[in-house]
């Protein structure tokens, strides 16, 4: 009876351990972030870029695996393509040569991408209107000077036109993340310059990638021009011959010893306990065979 | 092996049958841990978000309950140690408390290590993947190490209570107790062969135990003191933290000899004199703690170096409370109690060990979290509750499972083996024969 009781208290303490999700039935409808952003890089590709994202404890979490439809704006709403959002959150569509984009009156072509949501997951929706640019990077150098020029046109009624008073960036890539290396407002010829710095560090043969780029640029989006040529200081990167150090794969000799003696020290003297305790053990079988050879 | 009978129905209360009061009181510590494996599975499932460790702070309670036990456990072989290798005369009734204490704090302690590992899948690359230059590397080999020795040393002691209760007749114990006690005995028979060799091997162990708790919990120091946060990169730091384990340890084994005396009416043999002479030591040891303790601030306040100045303007503002109770009141109030005769009476001895065990656990509260909130970089636009620690319901349930698991293990060797050594208690018996 008494064991009962005890079995039954048991189960009743591990119940509820067990049966939280058992029973849980409450479903949260999440409300997505949506954005459609158009990338044109260095090869004139032209990419459709939505992410699909939501917020929890006050932090942007990804949207993986969800299928997003990208449309074309025009007269009529056309659908283009779909994709699925990846680990990021991020479905991308590259829009081909043979894609028919109608410009609107004022020059500008509208996208939008959309989410169709599901039960647990808010529908959402995004636009964006760009215009098509043509950025040039002329890199140049007289003497030691090195400049690096951008030029920006954009096509009305059939001629090219300058682009004027927007923004263009200029950066060279680092280990982590972009250095900028210049911020440039184009001017009425849509042209501006900047002078390389001298002292930027390359590889080990002087190599740098330069890139200018407008970013998030309202009217263009975003579009970028890179070039890698030797306008770097020439770096050697390469590791020292590795020695035995505290930051190194292997560890200084002298710490290996002492561990090694430690341990074997004490590792030595639990074995002469054990070897005790067996020696104990053998003693009392000859104990108990004296015993009943007596008997 | 023979024994008295009266020596052994005393010391072996819950070994023959289970009271009532026993399979409550295991009830209600069962539920605490419930509470906290609850806890426990919520943590994996939704991640570490569910506590309140963050990007700065990502030592939280789990930490500070690690180093709490593991000092528990180092402080428990030390004085075990120290006792049987000096012989002293009070220690009989005590040691196995000690040895006991060893053991269970450190099986518990590892576990809080485990509960702060975000990825516990990967938990066996510091086996696979080990380097000796990490501290990490010398715990996770210390505690391997000291565990092994700390079962044999144990074990050791129990093998002659093991074999008396194997020829005890009268003992109305299953079967399965019985042949237990025959395998565990090893067939001990007490010859005076058998007697050396295992005198031999507990004395060969009780040294080893000391050496290796105070080179264990000095790696376990190391561990903060080799790291160039403030308040913790200080060379004192392997005897600050050996001393003040031995603090709690002393404190946490009057309020176990309190306990047990007071459930299994063991008054005839732990007596008043224990109390005191415990007591005293814990007195010694809190002088000696409290000695590191203004050492390791005053150098660090005198120094003036930018960070080490904010943290204890830190602790002198937002934590001042706590800063107090665990560096002045635990200290002093203990040495107060102890040191004048007149409040040398059971209770107030396991009153001022209570406040000692107390102030040490917060002790440990804060060396670990102040500093994690003073980063050498402030990351910018952090909201406040990413720097700021406070632990949630889950720490503190399993905190408190952490607790209960070490009071329902006592209860659990209680059933098997004398919580009061047999052959140590007969033995004190035989001396005073012959004087």
């Amino acid at each position: 009876m008494k064991k009962k009781i005890i079995y039954t208290i048991l189960l009743l303490i591990l119940l509820p351990v067990f049966s939280v999700y058992l029973f849980s039935q409450e479903i949260t409808v999440i409300s997505p972030y949506i954005q459609l952003q158009y990338f044109k890089n260095t090869d004139d590709q032209r990419i459709l870029q939505t992410t699909l994202t939501y917020s929890k404890n006050r932090m942007e979490l990804p949207l993986p695996g969800m299928e997003i439809s990208f449309f074309t704006v025009g007269d009529q709403k056309e659908l283009v393509a779909t994709a699925l959002t990846d680990n990021k959150g991020v479905a991308r569509f590259e829009l081909k040569s043979d894609t028919r984009l109608k410009a609107g009156k004022d020059g500008m072509w509208a996208f939008s991408s959309e989410f169709k949501g599901n039960d647990t997951i808010e529908a959402g929706a995004s636009e964006i209107t760009v215009k098509d640019v043509r950025l040039e990077m002329v890199l140049t150098q007289i003497d030691s000077i090195k400049t690096i020029t951008v030029n920006a046109f954009i096509k009305e009624n059939g001629t090219e036109k300058p682009v004027s008073g927007e923004v263009v960036k200029v950066y060279v890539p680092r280990m982590f993340s972009l250095l900028q290396v210049s911020e440039l407002t184009l001017d009425d010829a849509g042209t501006a310059s900047v002078e390389f710095p001298s002292d930027l560090p390359g590889d080990k043969d002087g190599n740098v990638t330069i890139i200018a780029k407008f970013e998030e640029n309202q009217i263009f989006g975003n579009v970028e021009k890179r070039e890698t040529l030797t306008w770097g200081l020439p770096t050697d990167y390469s590791v020292p011959v590795t020695h035995r150090a505290l930051w190194t794969k292997t560890a200084p000799k002298w710490m290996i010893y002492t561990l090694s003696v430690l341990l074997a020290g004490v590792w030595g003297h639990y074995l002469f306990a054990l070897i005790s305790l067996i020696r104990i053990r053998i003693d009392a079988k000859k104990q108990e065979a004296k015993d009943e050879y007596r008997i | 092996m023979e024994a008295d009978k009266k020596l052994i129905r005393d010391l072996t209360p819950e070994i023959e049958k289970t009271s009532i009061k026993w399979y409550i009181t295991f009830f209600i510590f069962f539920a605490f841990f419930a509470i906290g494996i609850y806890g426990l599975i919520l943590q994996i499932d939704k991640g570490h978000i569910v506590t309140g460790m963050r990007d700065n702070v990502v030592w939280g309670f789990y930490i500070v309950n690690f180093i709490f036990f593991m000092g528990l456990s180092y402080s428990g072989a030390l004085i075990s140690g120290v006792l049987h290798l000096f012989h002293t005369g009070w220690r009989k009734p005590v040691i196995r408390m000690a040895e006991l204490i060893t053991i269970i704090s450190l099986i518990i302690g590892p576990f809080f290590i485990f509960f702060c590992i975000g990825r516990l899948d990967r938990l066996y690359f510091l086996f696979i993947h080990p380097r000796i230059q990490s501290p990490i590397t010398w715990d996770v080999i210390a505690i391997c190490t000291d565990l092994f020795g700390c079962f044999i040393y144990l074990y050791l002691s129990f093998i002659e209570d093991f074999a008396i209760l194997r020829d005890y007749t009268e003992l109305n114990v299953p079967p399965w107790k019985k042949k237990l006690y025959k395998t565990l005995s090893l067939g001990f028979t007490g010859t005076e062969k058998q007697r050396k060799i295992l005198s031999n091997a507990r004395m060969i162990m009780a040294a080893m135990i000391i050496a290796i708790a105070i080179i264990v919990y000095s790696v376990l120091a190391w561990i903060f003191g080799v790291t160039l946060q403030p308040g913790w990169h200080s060379t004192i730091f392997g005897p600050y933290f050996v001393i003040a384990a031995v603090f709690s340890g002393t404190g946490l084994l009057i309020i176990l000899m309190w306990i047990f005396r007071k459930i299994y009416h063991l008054e005839e043999y732990i007596t008043k004199r224990h109390f005191v002479n415990v007591g005293v030591l814990l007195t010694i040891i809190a002088a000696f703690y409290g000695y590191f303790t203004f050492s390791d601030y005053l150098t660090k306040w005198y120094g003036s170096i930018k960070m080490d100045s904010i943290l204890i303007d830190k602790l002198f503002t937002d934590y001042y409370s706590l800063f107090i109770f665990a560096n002045y009141i635990g200290i002093l109030l203990p040495c107060i109690i102890i040191a004048f005769p007149k409040f040398r009476t059971i209770p107030s001895i396991t009153v001022a060990a209570v406040i000692a065990v107390t102030a040490l656990w917060v002790n440990r509260y804060i060396i670990v979290i102040p500093t994690l909130e003073t980063p050498f970089l402030p990351i910018q636009d952090t909201r406040p509750d990413w720097i700021n620690y406070s632990p949630t319901w889950i720490e503190w349930s399993l905190t408190l499972a952490g607790v209960s698991v070490f009071a329902m293990l006592f209860m659990l060797v209680s059933k098997i083996a004398p919580i009061i050594s047999i052959s140590e208690m007969q033995e004190k018996d035989k001396i005073e024969i012959l004087k």
